[in-house]
Order: C-alpha cells, then sequence, then structure tokens
C-alpha cells in the first residue's frame, strides 16, 4: 500500500503507524458545559465505516509528520492525504 | 592522566573502508552534524551561505550541506569537522533557530561506485523501498533499512550516503555490506 504524502510524493505504508480515526483532531472544550459526556464520546465511541474513512497516520520512518489519510476500508484505495497540521490549522480558521 | 584513544563508530581506530566490486562502503568518522530546526513564525534562515533545501532534497555549498528532514527542520553536514563544536557554529550563523549537535547520535557511510549510476541503484533496490529511479542526485530522505530508521542521500550520480544511528553502526554496516556483497556475487 502506498500513501500519497503531501510533501514527499508516494511513500511506502510500512513507514508509518497507524493511529485511528481523525475526528480525534476534534478534541472537546474540557471546560464546556456536558464536557464529561462529550470526553466519554471522543474517548470511547468510535464510528466504524464501510467505505470511505478519514484517518490519523504517522510518517514515523519519515519526517515525522501526522497525516490526515482518507482510505476506503472495503478496498483499500486510498483517495488523498493532507498534513493533520493543515487540516487542524483550517479547522480552527487557519489561525496559528 | 587517563591515555583515551578514540574509537570511531564501529569501535576501530581508523573509519573502516571495504570493496565490492564496482561498490566501495567507507564509514564516515569525520562527518559533523546538526539540526536546525525554525520555531513559530520564524524566517527561514541561510545558515552560512547555504540556502536550506526543500522537502526531500539535499544541497551543498560553502563547505557544508544541508537535507530537509522534517517540516521546517533540516540537518547540517559539515565534513571532517566532527572533532568542532558546530552546533555552535550554526547556532552562531543562524541565532533565531533551535540548533542541536548530532554528531554524535548518527553515524554516516559513504557509499561510491566505480561504475557510474548502476551499481548504486541496484544497491538502493536492495536496501530500501525508495523508488531509486526518481532519487536522483540531490535527494535525501528518512526511510527505513532492515527496520532501522535511516537517511539516504544521493550525493552525485555514483555516490550515496547512509546515517543512521550510532549505537546502530554494526547493524547498519552489516546490512550494507550484505547487499553489496551478495551484487558482487551477482
Amino acid at each position: 500500500m502506498l500513501i500519497p504524502h503531501p510533501l514527499l510524493g508516494l511513500r511506502d505504508a510500512q513507514e508509518f503507524t497507524y493511529l485511528g480515526d481523525a475526528s480525534l483532531l476534534n478534541r472537546p472544550d474540557g471546560m464546556a458545559e456536558g464536557a464529561a459526556e462529550a470526553f466519554y464520546d471522543y474517548v470511547y465511541l468510535r464510528d466504524n465505516p464501510a467505505g470511505v474513512h478519514r484517518e490519523l497516520w504517522f510518517h514515523e520512518q519519515g519526517d515525522r509528520s501526522w497525516l490526515v489519510v482518507t482510505r476506503n476500508t472495503v478496498t483499500h484505495e486510498i483517495l488523498g492525504a493532507e498534513l493533520a497540521r493543515d487540516v487542524a490549522l483550517a479547522a480552527k480558521g487557519g489561525a496559528q | 592522566m587517563t591515555d583515551l584513544a578514540p574509537i570511531t563508530a564501529l569501535g576501530g581506530s581508523l573509519a573502516r573502508v571495504q570493496s565490492f566490486g564496482a561498490l566501495a562502503i567507507a564509514e564516515n568518522a569525520d562527518l559533523a552534524l546538526a539540526s536546525l530546526a525554525l520555531r513559530r513564525g520564524a524566517a527561514q534562515p541561510v545558515p552560512m551561505g547555504l540556502s536550506l533545501p526543500g522537502p526531500g532534497l539535499w544541497h551543498a555549498g560553502n563547505g557544508i550541506a544541508a537535507f530537509w528532514t522534517g517540516p521546517g527542520q533540516w540537518m547540517i553536514e559539515a565534513p571532517g569537522r566532527a572533532t568542532e563544536d558546530f552546533a555552535a557554529v550554526v547556532k552562531q550563523a543562524a541565532p533565531e533557530c533551535s540548533v542541536t549537535e548530532q554528531t554524535d547520535a548518527f553515524t554516516a557511510f559513504e557509499i561510491a561506485s566505480t561504475a557510474g549510476a548502476g551499481p548504486i541503484l541496484a544497491l538502493m533496490a536492495k536496501l530500501v523501498n525508495i523508488d531509486a529511479a526518481a532519487f536522483g542526485p540531490g535527494s535525501a530522505t528518512r526511510t527505513g533499512l532492515e527496520h532501522m530508521s535511516v537517511f539516504v542521500i544521493r550525493r552525485a550520480e555514483d555516490r550515496l550516503a547512509v546515517i543512521g544511528m550510532r549505537s546502530a553502526a554494526g547493524s547498519i554496516w552489516h546490512a550494507l555490506e550484505t547487499a553489496a556483497a551478495r551484487l558482487q556475487g551477482d
């Protein structure tokens, strides 16, 4: 399996380690109302889709960047990869 | 005072060199290394007049060289300066950046071919899962080699460098030696 690293091009999936659902980037606010419930959901409850899934991969034997890889869990087709940093910054409105 | 004798990463008093047909592998005990990382929002420096390369690249100039190791991070190489405090020199040249001494953390092996690019490409094909044909002179990347993390640099058509963990110097040498010897046997 090859992962299209946004900076380095196609790289062997063996160079990466897998973390899980990219929704882990959206950590709930611990000080907000209902934080306990939100953290219960964040830590324990995962969607397990058969089909397109966004996942966090770490380029461990590479440039040590975190990627958000879009993958079809049924066909193992890789549909794209972005730097997780860019995804997280975009979600925060591009602020540093 | 105790009489201390310096040894190389492979434990010899002299750097190890061995030939395998067209390929020669040499331990490079004199290479000074320092990592350089940008701090948040900082501009990219030009340390000692060397422009820092982009992702996947290596660039030499002014007696030193640099390769990209990650977003906003580079390794600076200085041939023949392993006994100096090279990190201090880099820090002076790029005071806004985070600079860390790496000379004693890594060990470098220089592979030279006397028959052009062919043997280098054949060796890469045996050792690393990188597209060797697309890995032309001036390319550098980190990858896995027999479960060890190494930097691979294509210094020229007929020259390749492998830089890995100093504590694994013997294992890296074994991997390179075995692959080169088998190529020779082909």
